[in-house]
């Protein structure tokens, strides 16, 4: 088996330096490794990536990071990644990654995603050039996760992103901002591939558990919907394990 | 009615965009001459200085601050996906 931790939406600053240290310390008891879906710091600066490396870089377990929103407000999304890269950290963008976990292969692919809204009450790649471009740029994203997803061999797949891909995960946000909090195209990227569970944040009044069209399990992971420093998710159950000698010694 | 809501309206983008808050997840209802706040934000100098920041631009209006700190404890236990 294979246990993942996740969160999202912690949207670190120096006020939050400290707050999530000791559920972390405990990771490696809890969890294989740590997936954080995005909103990582408030503004996107140079300073907060470094306050979130502090915060959540050298743990005893692989941290895989998308970026959200608020990690682009600053316009400084490549120096973001490059503070968190140098400190250890995943972060994925239209990328997937693979960790060996336990002797099982797990494949995470990510992107952050972007809005455009659910059936039947979508955007549609038609008329101004704003929407438009609104709307390629929904599109965009969601062809770059199926990419990643489809480049892994894996025991399990996950697709990690900011942006949610159904509408159940979003039940408890006003109906008005569907459209602003995930899309469609990224349930269908995930339906197009093998994928096992996939994780979002973002939507800070949603709720925990929906499912795609295709019937993969969806869980929002932001900070406020879960409630707790981060959540554990259990795959590939029932699978024999090999684990490291210095584990199997301890 | 219109000008309640356009307030309500001012209030949320004020949470937003003002650099000092920048807090997508904190709602705002106006009542009256209330204003109730609720959400969840990561520490207690955020939610501090949303309700300094809407004083200071509303002081007229009287503030419920029902925002909470998002708890960061250890989860006890773990969800089986199948
Ligand atoms: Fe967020
Ligand atoms: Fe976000």
């Amino acid at each position: 088996m294979i246990r993942i931790a996740a969160v999202g939406d912690v949207h670190v600053d120096k006020d939050v330096e400290g707050r999530y240290r000791p559920a972390l310390e405990q990771l490696p008891d809890q969890a294989d490794a740590l997936l954080i879906a995005g909103d990582l710091t408030r503004h996107g600066t140079v300073d907060e990536a470094k306050c979130f490396a502090n915060e959540f870089g050298g743990l005893a377990v692989p941290v895989v990071t998308v970026l959200g929103n608020h990690d682009h407000q600053s316009d400084r999304q490549d120096d973001v990644t490059d503070v968190l890269t140098d400190a250890g950290i995943i972060v994925l963008e239209g990328t997937a990654t693979v960790l060996e976990l336990n002797g099982h292969r797990l494949g995470v692919a990510g992107t952050k995603g972007f809005g455009g809204g659910f059936a039947g009450a979508c955007a549609s790649n038609f008329g101004e050039r704003e929407m438009k471009d609104f709307v390629g740029t929904t599109e965009r994203y969601a062809t770059a996760l199926l990419d990643a997803l489809r480049s892994v061999q894996c025991d399990a797949l996950v697709a990690l992103t900011h942006y949610s891909p159904v509408p159940d995960t979003l039940a408890g946000e006003p109906l008005e901002i569907y459209a602003f909090l995930g899309c469609y195209q990224l349930g269908q990227a995930i339906d197009d591939a093998p994928t096992a569970l996939a994780l979002h944040g973002h939507a800070h009044h949603g709720s925990e558990r929906g499912r795609t069209p295709g019937g993969v399990p969806v869980r929002n992971v932001a900070h406020p919907v879960i409630k707790q420093a981060y959540n554990v998710y259990q795959l590939l159950s029932g699978t024999v394990d090999t684990k490291h000698e210095e584990l199997v010694n301890v | 009615m219109t000008r309640q809501i356009d307030l309500e309206a001012d209030i949320h983008r004020l949470l937003v965009e003002d650099d000092r808050i920048a807090e997508q997840g904190v709602t705002v209802h106006h009542r009256e001459n209330v204003l109730v706040l609720d959400g969840e934000v990561e520490s207690a100098q955020r939610r501090d200085e949303i309700c300094r920041q809407i004083s200071e631009h509303y002081p007229d209006l009287e503030i419920v601050c029902d925002i909470g700190l998002t708890r960061t404890q250890a989860p006890a236990e773990v969800e089986e996906i199948s």
